[in-house]
């Protein structure tokens, strides 16, 4: 009973942690966007680094937590439903690295006029990924409470897809002194960085179904 | 000799031990919240448990719907019982041990001249309609209290699910006890009036003839647990009831109250001297209260998921059960009488030619039927009502 008591105390703590990781990587992830479209190329690197951290821990905490709860036969019923939720809450982390990744490769020119564009669409997106962590805590402790705090995810999800689309707007009919292929590239990245709020509403698609079976 | 009559209530005892297992520890066990022979052992030891410390009271009601009086007759009874479980399970039919030994010992009443108890009878049809109800009004309160307090505690779900696989652990042993208290009385009570054993003292504890017994019975229930309830407790946990972890412990808890109280001699004399009228005890059948248990989970939930097509068969069983054993025994009786010449019992107590008798048997025919008509009556209304709901609801969305 004991050993049970441990193990359950322990996977708690690691699902924990899991969402503690996945938050600081968004913040990290705005912070870099940050850095980069100000051209402050050392704290950028240093996100950089900090985010390949947190997404290498989020990896291992997420293989933890799975295999736990096979091993130990945790939760049967909603195993593989928190399995798809930790999966695609992970999808948040790898997408906010791989879009700081494409920054430091591609090193993309982006000019002064936009840089507050990118610095609000990069927030706007990483909102919609932040208010998804309380969601997804609460699926634990309080499901009852899921769909009220889903509401703001939906929310920056639509602000996103709003700023990346004026974004592109103004660079594509605005800004004719970039070439074709400086505006290709701008709109590749943005997309990138939009990403992450469509990754957080799939994810608040699948925490709204499962906080529903459990008021059930 | 003693033992080649006993073996009929044993193999009955065996078959509920593979059967009514899995009432306990299904969806445990089918969804691998609980091992196999973690379950197996907790429900061996608490059945014996039950039946030995508490098994009586059910047993002296099924005695007084007849008292079969030659170890040939109990051994016909409760072959007749054990078949007609059998070839009912066979034709897919819903039956219960509880009301085929009933039918049987009625059956054997006929054959023997002896009359029927009508107040006992009574009293056990009365059951299996308050049996499951009992069930789903329990699974319903209990359902709602787990659900309040799981909101009001906050609680992790790892957690909270921790403690409902010790809770299932606990209401499983509680479970057992109760089946091998309430249910003993299928196996082995035919037996006790016919089966002279003398109160025999074990070092620590005296048993009685009859606890002696209900510990052979319970032991052939362990013996159906231990060999051949794991495959039917793997197909209840995961194909037929699936159930969450909640509701799974609130559907043991239930099934377990209902079949303690009427098992419960404490618990009957209680309300004797509490001025009320005394609990019967009775055995009652724990597949049909774990289905009303769930129907009661289902009324929680809502309307649509109940399965009528369920409510109905399990009121059908209430008759046709019975009358399937009842002449399965006259029948068998006849048979071992005359063919082999062994004693299945004499007539003690003939049944009195006057009118009481009948008026009696007719208000309990009637109040049957009219128990029916309500219960169907109340389900057409429920069936509306919910139909009525979502006319509402899609009128409101596509007007």
């Amino acid at each position: 009973m004991s050993l049970f008591t441990r193990t359950t105390r322990e996977l708690t703590v690691r699902i924990d942690e899991f969402f503690d990781t996945i938050e600081i990587g968004i913040l990290i992830f705005k912070e870099g966007v940050k850095a980069y479209v100000r051209g402050d190329h050392n704290t950028f690197g240093s996100h950089l680094e900090k985010i390949d951290d947190l997404e290498g821990k989020a990896d291992k905490l997420q293989r933890a937590i799975e295999n736990d709860m096979i091993v130990h036969s945790i939760l049967p019923h909603q195993r593989s439903e928190i399995v798809k939720l930790l999966w695609q809450m992970d999808e948040i982390i790898d997408t906010a690295k791989g879009s700081l990744n494409e920054f430091y490769i591609e090193i993309p020119r982006i000019p002064s006029l936009l840089t507050e564009d990118f610095i609000s669409l990069a927030e706007v997106s990483a909102n919609a990924a932040e208010e998804l962590m309380p969601a997804a805590r609460s699926f634990f402790r309080e499901p009852h409470l899921v769909r009220e705090k889903l509401i703001k995810v939906y929310f920056f999800e639509r602000e996103t897809d709003k700023a990346a689309f004026q974004l592109k707007k103004k660079v594509f009919h605005e800004m004719n002194d970039l070439s074709l292929a400086e505006k290709a590239h701008i709109r590749y990245i943005t997309h990138h960085i939009e990403n992450i709020s469509d990754s957080a509403q799939d994810a608040a698609d699948l925490l709204a179904s499962m906080a529903i079976r459990q008021m059930l | 000799m003693i033992f080649l009559f006993l073996t009929s209530g044993l193999f009955l005892g065996w078959t509920l031990g593979a059967n009514d297992a899995a009432n306990i520890f299904g969806s445990a066990v089918g969804s691998r919240l609980v091992s196999f022979t973690r379950a197996a052992i907790i429900a061996s030891v608490f059945v014996i448990l039950g039946a030995v410390l508490q098994g009586d009271g059910a047993s002296e009601t099924l005695g007084r719907l007849g008292s079969v009086n030659a170890m040939g007759g109990a051994f016909t009874v409760a072959l007749a019982a054990g078949l007609t479980v059998y070839f009912m399970t066979r034709a897919g039919l819903p039956v219960s041990t509880t009301q085929a030994i009933v039918g049987a010992i009625i059956g054997w009443d006929f054959f023997t001249n002896n009359a029927v108890d009508t107040k006992a009878l009574t009293q056990i049809v009365t059951t299996w309609v308050t049996g499951p109800l009992l069930g789903a009004i329990f699974a319903f309160g209990l359902y709602h209290l787990v659900k309040i307090t799981r909101k009001r505690i906050r609680i992790h779900l790892v957690r909270y699910e921790a403690y409902l696989r010790g809770g299932l652990l606990i209401a499983g042993a509680f479970g057992a006890y109760s089946l091998g208290a309430n249910n003993i009385a299928n196996v082995m009570g035919v037996f006790v009036p016919s089966v002279p054993l003398e109160e025999t003292g074990f070092g620590l504890c005296t048993l009685t003839g009859a606890q002696q017994l209900f510990f052979l019975g319970g032991l052939a229930i362990a013996a159906g647990v231990a060999t051949y309830s794991r495959k039917v407790m793997q197909t209840v946990g995961a194909n037929l009831l699936e159930l969450s972890s909640e509701a799974a412990f609130v559907v043991v808890m239930s099934q377990a109250l209902v079949l303690f109280i009427f098992s419960s001699s404490a618990l009957s004399g209680l309300m004797v001297r509490a001025g009320l009228p005394p609990i019967p005890l009775v055995p009652v059948s724990s597949t049909q209260v774990v289905v009303g248990s769930v129907i009661g989970i289902g009324l929680y939930k809502g309307i649509r998921n109940i399965n009528l097509k369920l409510l109905g068969s399990i009121a059908s069983g209430w008759i046709t059960t019975p009358v399937a054993a009842g002449l399965l025994t006259f029948f068998l009786l006849f048979f071992v009488k005359n063919l082999f010449g062994i004693d299945v019992g004499h007539s003690v107590n003939p049944p009195a030619a006057g009118i009481g008798e009948p008026s009696t048997a007719l208000i309990i025919k009637y109040a049957i039927v009219i128990l029916l008509v309500l219960i169907s009556a109340y389900l057409v209304w429920l069936v509306l009502a919910d139909k009525r709901k979502s006319d509402r609801i899609n009128r409101k969305f596509y007007d």
